[in-house]
């Protein structure tokens, strides 16, 4: 009796096991996981019949925390882990691999009735800081500047800081919002309001694309390496990958999944090789 | 692919080994130029970042942080240990009494040792767009002293108390330099004009207001030619690379500076007070907060061979009367009885107008600097502040002046400086709550030398030994403003300083 109890806890156990083997943790950024890293896994579980996916896209600081706390096979980032990330999985006996997957080109957004014609680089870092707060100063047909943002565990957020703010802080009344499609959707429905989006996110309604420095965000603008605003977009494992995650990594940076990340608006790794 | 696991394996190695303190991301500029020259790709970049960065924040330096906005920070301070004597005479030409205990007779020493210590620890850092802050915390809480005495608390908790080891804030301050040559600065600040110790101690941190200007001119005079010069001078006033001489021209350069202050010297805790103003020794005491503004412009001129002159004449000006120095001053007096003549005011500022010019020449006899300096003040209103003292007779006792003269310098390992002055202040001259603490005891009605040898006992250590001598300048008068030893008229002084100080 005892032994069947025991062979029936072992089969159990090996079954979990078994089923855990088919199903990827993909934790992260939403640049990624809103849109890319979705489509991505309909097409790898085409291929490998049984595979699920378990897709939270809360912000690179969640996919990275998640390989330091072992509860993702993988986690996605728009930005670098920082050092306090590093030492941190160091601590915790892991060791943070990035993995370049896209690049992507951060671009501002307003409203589309918005009167600007485009706006410099001094313009945007002034905007964002708060400097500058009326439209009427960035030669706007006037009104107060309603600055939409990225929440602080995107990696979109300290891209943005870094990228276009000198590192500076946001304006105090910036609002932050949950994704990329999000701000989007709140530039469309305000005349004063301004964001940045990932080229993915460029599409939406009711917003039209700012040209900085009479240059227009491209995949092309991305690639030519003339972009202010570009950066790359990374996959981090525990170590090398193995298993299922590793299957999926070399997947998304294969011809198959770097075709679907270019239909879905990023710039191809191959692409920014050539 | 040979040829690229050992560039990478290099480059990963060397910035391993040679960047540890500083961040990882400063290998940024030269893993894109790798990566542009096509000799590894993103992906290797990448991870040699990432191993940068885990290595990086294993180190000592890598756990610091420091928030965005601020592009460069320093820490710097200084300890020093000290033994002082000091030691001051009070008047009489006859022989000395046998005074009763406490009381002062004639030619009667009172003498003070102690052993000292200090220490000063500063952060100043530069913020993005220009803007500049700092903050110095300091032993004591005198205003021209940042000493502490061994054991001068024993009475409070016993041996070894901590009553008087105290920390203060020295300096806070913030600033702007966005304006080419112009720094602005607010808060308790470092000196921001040019002083010497007969007017200002050089423990005092103003606090206020202050605008400096200084702009440099270069001018080829012939006698050389030398390779075009990309520019003038540097905006925060660190020297540019030197320009490649073909022969030794004849070059002067010129700077010219101006530096104003706006100072708060004394704060009265309430301007309107309910019902009627204070009154006291029958006066309505004032209730506005009282000012020292100052104007100084000034000029160096250096020429070829380190020889150079600078000249920084300033204008100080007291308005307001504060609560606490709106008496006014008296500076002891000669025919009362030591207890009474100390009991006098002794830091009024009323009638304060001061023409000040330090000054300055240098040149080098070999690689030896030597330098002449010395300075000058007038009180232009000293007739008023005798008057009132109760000495109209005395309105000429309205000068002050220095000169010495330098030789060495204290800046490396192994050099040493050797200073002598004389000093002579007279009672109406100078503000006697700024002069300096140590020579004559933050007295004016003064004359009298002062020497200092030092010499670096490494390029952060050095040893000095002071010794200073004086007598009463006009002996009529009292000897005005508030010292360690308790003597007025302070007939005859003298003190002995031994230092040792660490600076970092």
């Amino acid at each position: 009796m005892k032994i069947k109890h025991i062979l029936v806890i072992i089969s159990i156990a090996f079954g979990l096991t078994e089923a855990r083997a088919d199903r990827l943790v993909i934790k992260g950024s939403d640049t990624l996981g809103a849109k890319l890293v979705p489509q991505l896994a309909e097409q790898f579980k085409a291929q490998h019949p049984g595979t699920t996916f378990d897709i939270a896209a809360e912000g690179s600081t969640t996919g990275i925390a998640a390989i330091i706390d072992g509860t993702a096979d993988i986690g996605m980032s728009s930005r670098r882990a920082k050092s306090s990330e590093m030492s941190a999985a160091s601590s915790k006996g892991k060791h943070m691999k990035p993995i370049i997957v896209a690049y992507d080109g951060l671009g501002v957004i307003v409203n589309a009735s918005n009167p600007i014609k485009g706006l410099t680089k001094k313009q945007v870092e002034q905007i964002f800081t708060g400097e500058v707060n009326d439209w009427s100063a960035v030669g706007g047909s006037g009104g107060k500047i309603s600055i939409y943002t990225r929440n602080t565990s995107s990696g979109t957020y300290s891209d943005w800081k870094e990228l276009a703010m000198k590192k500076r802080d946001y304006a105090g009344g910036a609002q932050k919002m949950a994704g990329h499609e999000q701000i989007a959707a709140e530039v469309g429905k305000n005349r004063n309001g301004i964001g940045y989006v990932g080229l993915a996110y460029m599409k939406a309604g009711g917003i039209k694309i700012v040209p900085i420095e009479g240059q227009m965000p491209s995949q092309q603008a991305v690639i030519a390496k003339t972009w202010p605003y570009a950066r790359p977009t990374f996959y981090y494992t525990n170590g090398e990958p193995a298993g299922l995650a590793k299957q999926f990594v070399d997947f998304t940076t294969g011809p198959e999944g770097q075709k679907i990340v270019n239909r879905v608006g990023f710039v191809p790794i191959r692409a920014m090789k050539e | 692919m040979l040829l690229r696991n050992a560039v990478i394996g290099t480059l990963t190695i060397t910035l391993l080994c040679s960047a540890m303190s500083s961040r990882a991301q400063d290998a940024g500029a030269l893993l894109d130029l790798l990566v542009r020259k096509q000799i590894i790709s993103d992906q290797e970049a990448e991870e040699v970042r990432a191993e940068l960065t885990r290595e990086a924040a294993t180190t000592s330096a890598g756990k610091w942080k420091m928030s965005a906005p601020i592009t460069e920070l320093e820490i710097y301070g200084d300890a020093r240990m000290r033994y002082e004597y000091r030691a001051g005479r009070t008047a009489g030409d006859t022989p000395t009494a046998a005074p009763g205990a406490g009381v002062a007779g004639v030619r009667d020493w009172q003498e003070r040792e102690r052993q000292r210590y200090r220490f000063r620890l500063g952060l100043r850092g530069v913020l993005l767009d220009d803007w500049f802050f700092g903050f110095r915390l300091e032993t004591s809480t005198s205003p021209r002293s940042t000493n502490v005495t061994f054991a001068d608390d024993s009475q409070v908790n016993g041996p070894y108390s901590k009553d008087s080891d105290r920390i203060s804030v020295g300096q806070v301050y913030l600033g702007y330099r966005g304006f080419k040559d112009l720094t602005l600065t607010a808060g308790r600040m470092p000196q921001p004009l040019i002083t010497t110790p007969m007017t200002w101690d050089n423990d005092i941190n103003p606090e206020g207001l202050a605008q400096q200007w200084k702009h440099s001119f270069n001018f080829s005079l012939g006698g050389g030619a030398a390779e075009p010069s990309s520019g003038g001078y540097s905006k925060d006033g660190k020297s540019v690379a030197a320009t490649p001489v073909l022969s030794e021209p004849f070059n002067l350069k010129l700077d010219l500076f101006a530096n104003f202050a706006q100072l708060i010297y004394d704060d009265v805790a309430i301007e309107n007070p309910l019902g009627g103003r204070p009154i006291a020794n029958g006066r309505t005491v004032p209730q506005n907060d009282a000012f020292l503004l100052a104007w100084q412009v000034g000029a160096r001129l250096t020429f070829p061979h380190n020889i150079y002159i600078q000249i920084a004449p300033t204008l100080y000006n007291y308005t307001g009367n504060g609560d606490s120095f709106n008496n006014h001053f008296i500076g002891g007096d000669e025919t009362l009885t030591n207890s009474a003549s100390l009991a006098t005011n002794q830091t009024g500022i009323n009638s304060l107008l001061i023409y000040n010019m330090p000054w300055e020449i240098g040149w080098k006899v070999g690689e030896l600097p030597m330098r002449i300096f010395g300075d000058f003040a007038v009180n232009l209103e000293a007739d008023d502040r005798a008057a009132a003292a109760g000495f109209p007779e005395k309105g000429d006792e309205r000068y002050a002046y220095e000169v010495g003269l330098a030789i060495g310098q204290l800046k490396a390992k192994r050099e040493w400086e050797l200073r002598v002055f004389w000093q002579h202040t007279e009672q109406y001259s100078l503000d006697p709550n700024l002069v300096d603490s140590d020579l004559f005891d933050s007295r004016i009605n003064m004359e009298g030398i002062g020497v200092k040898l030092g010499y670096m006992l490494s390029d952060a250590v050095f040893a000095e030994l002071t010794y200073g001598y004086g007598w009463r300048a006009d002996s009529s008068l009292g000897t005005g403003g508030i010292g360690d030893i308790g003597i007025n008229p302070l007939d005859h002084y003298q003190i002995f300083q031994a230092d040792l100080n660490v600076k970092f």
